[in-house]
């Protein structure tokens, strides 16, 4: 019911313990209260004057509000716990995202991870209030108020025993076969629940196709039979709740009879009598208490459940043991035989690299049609796969594993296909990898990228806050945001582009050709991409093809040898005017 | 106050209720019956005891208690499942019919999908707001309504016997399911406000520290990455712990008002029901028939509390606008007859927008032709194909089919256009059913056919479901070339002279994209086509391309004529196909 990982977080041996003690307290004052309201009853009862029952209301009162001060107590205990544990939670899944990069988000999806960061998490800090007050309540405190029932009468006593296994078997039997039921519609039934968003989302479609109004009267079938199947499943679902509900009312009842009966044959006065009455529901309550909220206690215990297995996801920082370094003219970098697979058994590898050698201020292209394992190799080479990829590295004589180490990572400046600009002004933006680089020479990397007179036309000029994602600006501006921030890190002379281009039209790449260039000056470039026309820069190309290079050298050599390389590009032209 | 501005004018609560008040009493009868159960369980228990102990000498003078104590004990958890299905079948009922009506709205609201700028995902928003509402009368309405009956019950029998008590229990009541709530609306409502409009920042923060994680690492900077959402988190959270200390400690006040109503009854009952035995066998009744009916009470508060979110979906449903589009009277349009298409002059301006998209646009396309449209992102393509479908209306300028203007032919124009867009969108059905929504009058074996010319054929039989596959949300059981094929083939059934392509291969790699587009141009060669692209890639197949800047055409011709007259034209051919 608990799940272990749980008890391993700091502080929830010591919460339980606390927590054990409020409901141990919380349990006599509920005793308490049932037995001072049955004396004032018993006194009322026999028609005694209103100040006999002074004492016993007043203590009643008091048990009343002892009991829910220890409430307040409790979930203020169990509040600050889920806070302080979903923080640490929520940092640490932070860290695990910044150590495995967007690997992670290969994994689990990108909205995926927002949303178990905020909304996962408050689901979590639900499910520790349910799961630690209520298991607790519920095996704390029916035991205490059987033995003063037991202590009071043993028949009510042996009545309220009885009753509870029968409603955890009925619980059990009931949820089972609304379990089966569910599952075996559960397909369906998502389908059916999802049909509305997704018919309004093809509104535009279907009017396009003439069949909008048509699609109306569907809307409503569709809508009408996930209402009858809703109803159906909804039936047998509440049916454990049902039999909960009757067995503990009725539970009562027949507890009412017992005492009556009891009372009738003068075996016991009214005061035990009466206070095992009162005390029944309160009995009943926690296992009532626990079987209600259990679904919101589920999501919480799948969104845990979901976190704990992403944190398990290991790591692959490698130790940083490069000294003294940074990128020069001179400088050289060779690996000798990388392979990586994406998934553990897949069957071929995502990148097999026999040998590489890259120096200086050489500019490389890697080209290969989709799927090639391009990608791959920009990944690799910009540090962001981890020791699964550990081989043969040697830079600037400098033996390493692999290259995911922080001293790498601080000679490149990274351009993938669809850029990521965080939402913020464009200042921040251009002065991401230099966050402390003055004004001036924020524009002079600006006006390198060609974005200054972008800028001049913005009212509010470097100070403009660019949206989530880049939001509000074109494409084309946000590659010249990118560039600019590569020319403001005058330290870092390793260039990775990864097709910057694709998804811009032509006039918006050429007006881009002119500060690229500028750009590739004094740097090692690596640039993956499918755009031809970039090859006439370059000094050398990469061929790849099934995640190996099949063909390396000048651009010149590969045109005569006549290979994979004019292979490829005879079939990206296409056919020609 | 607010809560009446919501419902002067609302159309999406008010109507409902009204139109369904039978089935609406229904539930809120058995939920007023479970709650009287509970009660009246403790009060027939309670007064079968009270009456045993006085021995009465045949013991079937406590029969009738004990049967009602028995017919209580049934009848609440049975008219608790029977309120629970009529509650949700009766919400579930409004729910089709509101979502009829969104759709409905939506449908006739053609400038709906054309505004721009819709910030985020405004169809998921719509169809959450469905939801909300379904909570305004599960989690509000229902029980509070319930409460209040019972209140009101509960005062007017105490009221029978003390007018007095009667009212002091009233006004107790009152501070528990008005006071008290009302007050929490009003504190936690602003608070409420704030914590959503934090989360939505912490939603783009993470959403940067999660996208953006590549940039982060590679700039070393740690501690800013996770700093970035450090502060809105704080923010959030000490909102959230005032949330929950209030929540607290507003449950504590009510439950010692609730003590209080106790300690009165006790009162009550030993003033009033001790003048003899018969009467005094009453007191446990009475006391212990009150608290089950906590469990109605205490959580009206919690009903409460959720009126902002319910708000702001009454008021985004409330501000759809329902009018539908004038159009001027229809006239018949024979497809086999179509022979051009004529923009004149078109000069385009959003509404309420200074901003000129398009300005003195003038083009003649002849059936058959392929004309090609390029220029930057942003620049008003897809507006001039929208302008041709008579989804926009131009502010000066005509387009017309055959002479004809086309606001004049929207009941044919399905007839007359397809379309064929970036992301065109797949239904989650199966591929035959997505297919034949080009033409439903079409066989299986038509739609077969049509699969195969557009080259799925062989990849669709390979699949263990064949043509029976369920395509996914989105169509995401397939890749984007993929998709725009299955896409194409709808548009084959469907089978109008004219076909609009809007980008179609963009973000496709350029074997994928030559492929896709060679197919596009031999399964539509009879047709007249429109394309909006945003490169040189397969511009052979078109025989006329016009560039398009800054609203303006900027040079025009077939692309043999641009590239040997035209230097930037042939500067942008060759950068593309990379010579």
């Amino acid at each position: 019911m608990i799940d272990k990982r749980l008890l391993r977080l700091p502080g929830t041996k010591k919460l339980l313990l606390m927590l054990a003690g409020l409901t141990f307290l919380q349990a006599f004052v509920i005793l308490f209260q049932g037995k001072y309201l049955a004396e004032a009853l018993v006194n009322s009862w026999k028609m005694k004057p209103l100040d006999t029952i002074y004492m016993p209301m007043a203590l009643f009162f008091l048990a009343f509000v002892a009991r829910h001060l220890f409430n307040l107590l409790n979930s203020r205990i169990v509040d600050n716990y889920a806070a302080n544990t979903s923080e640490e939670i929520r940092s640490e899944l932070l860290d695990k995202i910044y150590d495995t990069g967007s690997e992670i988000i290969l994994r689990n999806g990108s909205g995926n991870l927002v949303t178990s960061s905020l909304d996962g998490i408050d689901l979590i800090e639900n499910y520790f209030k349910l799961i630690f007050t209520k298991i607790l309540n519920m095996s704390i405190i029916p035991p205490i108020l059987l033995i003063y029932i037991y202590m009071q009468s043993i028949s009510s006593g042996i009545t309220l025993t009885i009753i509870v296994p029968l409603v955890i078997l009925f619980m059990i039997i009931l949820g089972l076969a609304a379990q089966s039921k569910a599952d075996e519609q559960y397909e369906q039934y998502t389908i059916i629940s999802n049909h509305f968003l997704d018919s309004l989302r093809g509104l535009p479609t279907l009017k396009m196709l003439g069949l909008s109004k048509k699609y109306e009267n569907n809307i409503h079938v569709v809508s009408d039979e996930y209402r009858r199947r809703t109803i159906n499943t909804l039936r047998i679902a509440i049916l454990s709740t049902f039999a909960l509900d009757w067995l503990t009312t009725l539970g009562i009842a027949i507890l009412a009879v017992f005492l009556g009966l009891a009372l009738i044959n003068g075996t016991m006065p009214l005061f035990p009598a009466l206070v095992t009455l009162i005390l029944a529901p309160e009995y009943f309550l926690p296992l009532r208490d626990f079987s209600s909220d259990y679904h919101a206690t589920l999501d919480g215990k799948n969104a845990l459940g979901s976190i704990f297995e992403t944190l398990a996801i290991p790591d692959n920082k490698t130790k940083d043991t490069l000294s003294n370094f940074s990128w020069d003219e001179n400088s050289h970098l060779e690996i000798k035989n990388v392979e990586f697979k994406y998934e553990e058994d897949a069957i071929s590898s995502s990148l097999d690299i026999k040998e590489l050698k890259l120096s200086g201020y050489k500019k490389i292209a890697v080209i290969g049609k989709s799927g090639s394992g391009k990608t791959t190799l920009i990944r690799y080479l910009g540090g962001f796969l981890g020791s699964n990829t550990n081989a043969n590295v040697v830079i600037n004589d400098q033996q390493l594993d692999n290259l995911n180490v922080q001293s790498w990572r601080d000679q490149l400046a990274f351009l993938p296909q669809s850029p990521y600009l965080f939402s913020g002004s464009i200042k921040d933006n251009i002065k991401f990898y230099n966050p402390l680089a003055s004004d001036d020479q924020v524009n002079l990397a600006a006006k390198q990228a060609g974005l200054d007179i972008f800028i001049d036309s913005l009212s509010e000029g470097y100070e403009t806050i660019i949206g989530e994602g880049g939001r509000g600006i074109s494409g084309g501006q946000q590659q010249r945001i990118m560039l600019a921030r590569a020319f403001l890190a005058k330290d870092r002379h390793v260039l990775i582009f990864d097709e910057p281009t694709a998804h811009l039209d032509i006039e918006t790449e050429y007006n881009l050709k002119a500060p690229m260039e500028e750009l590739f000056k004094d740097h090692l470039v690596i640039f993956a991409t499918h755009r031809l026309h970039w090859l006439k820069n370059m000094d050398y190309v990469i061929v790849m093809d099934n995640g190996k290079i099949v063909e390396q050298g000048t651009p010149d050599d590969l045109q005569k040898s006549q290979g994979p390389y004019m292979n490829l590009i005879e079939n990206m032209r296409g056919d020609q005017l | 106050m607010s809560f009446f501005k919501t419902f002067k004018n609302d159309t999406w609560v008010k109507p409902y209720i009204k139109q369904y008040k039978g089935l609406l009493s229904l539930a809120i009868f058995l939920g007023f019956c479970t709650s009287f159960c509970a009660a009246a369980l403790m009060f027939t228990s309670g007064y079968s005891i009270d009456k045993a102990a006085t021995q009465p000498v045949n013991i079937f003078l406590i029969y009738v208690p004990i049967l009602l104590t028995r017919a209580f004990g049934i009848g609440r958890p049975v008219f608790k499942y029977a309120e629970r299905l009529r509650s949700h079948n009766w919400v579930l009922k409004i729910t089709s019919e509101l979502r009829t009506r969104l759709y409905r709205t939506l449908e006739n609201d053609a400038s709906f999908f054309n505004e721009k700028h819709r910030s985020g995902d405004i169809m998921g928003l719509l169809s959450e707001d469905i939801n909300h509402l379904q909570d305004l009368y599960l989690v509000t309405v229902f029980p509070t309504v319930v409460a209040y009956l019972l209140s009101l019950f509960g005062s007017i029998a105490i009221g029978v016997f003390s007018p007095i008590f009667g009212l002091i229990i009233f006004l107790l009541i009152l501070v528990e399911i008005f006071v008290v709530p009302v007050f929490s609306v009003l504190i936690e409502s602003a608070r409420r406000e704030k914590q959503k409009s934090i989360k939505a920042n912490l939603y783009s923060e993470l959403t940067d520290n999660i996208l953006g994680v590549d940039d982060w690492v590679i700039s070393g900077r740690y501690d800013d990455f996770k700093n970035l959402s450090q502060k809105n988190l704080k923010e959030l959270e000490s909102l959230q712990s005032k949330s929950k200390k209030f929540r607290r400690n507003r449950d504590f006040v009510l439950q010692i008002v609730f003590a209080v109503i106790a300690v009165c009854f006790l009162i009550f009952t030993n003033i009033k029901f001790t003048n003899y035995q018969a009467q005094a066998n009453f007191v446990a009744a009475i006391v212990l028939a009150i608290f089950p009916l906590s469990d109605a009470i205490i959580p009206v508060s919690q009903g409460f509390e959720e009126w902002p979110e319910y708000k702001s979906s009454i008021n985004r449903l409330n501000s759809l606008k329902t009018e539908k589009v004038e159009l001027p009277e229809q006239v018949d349009f024979d497809t086999k007859e179509f022979k051009d298409i004529e923009l004149k002059n078109v000069n385009f301006t959003y509404n309420g927008t200074s901003s000129v998209i398009i300005e003195n646009f003038s083009q003649k396309i002849n059936r058959g032709q392929k004309v090609a449209l390029l220029g930057p992102s942003g620049i008003g393509k897809t507006t001039i194909l929208q302008l041709i479908l008579g989804d926009l209306v131009a502010n000066d300028g005509s387009v017309k089919v055959n002479g004809i203007d086309v606001s004049k032919l929207q009941n044919h124009r399905t007839e007359i256009f397809s379309v064929l867009n970036q992301n065109p969108f797949l239904f989650n059905t199966t591929i035959l059913n997505n297919v034949r929504l080009g033409n439903e009058n079409k066989s299986n074996s038509d739609v077969i056919e049509a699969l195969d010319r557009v080259g799925l054929k062989d990849l669709i039989e390979s699949l263990p479901d064949k043509y029976d596959t369920i395509v996914g949300e989105n169509g995401e059981r397939f890749s984007g070339g993929e998709q725009e094929r299955i896409a194409l083939a709808r548009i084959l059934l469907q089978d109008a002279p004219i076909v609009l392509l809007d980008e179609p291969s963009i973000g496709l790699d350029p074997i994928t994209e030559n492929k896709l587009l060679d197919t596009i141009f031999k399964v539509l060669k009879e047709k007249t086509i429109i394309w909006v692209t945003h490169h040189l890639q397969g511009v052979n197949y078109a025989d006329h391309v016009i560039f398009m800047d800054d609203r303006k055409i900027e040079m025009q011709g077939s692309p043999k004529e641009l590239y040997n007259s035209n230097e930037h034209f042939k500067d942008l051919y060759n950068m593309d196909i990379g010579i």
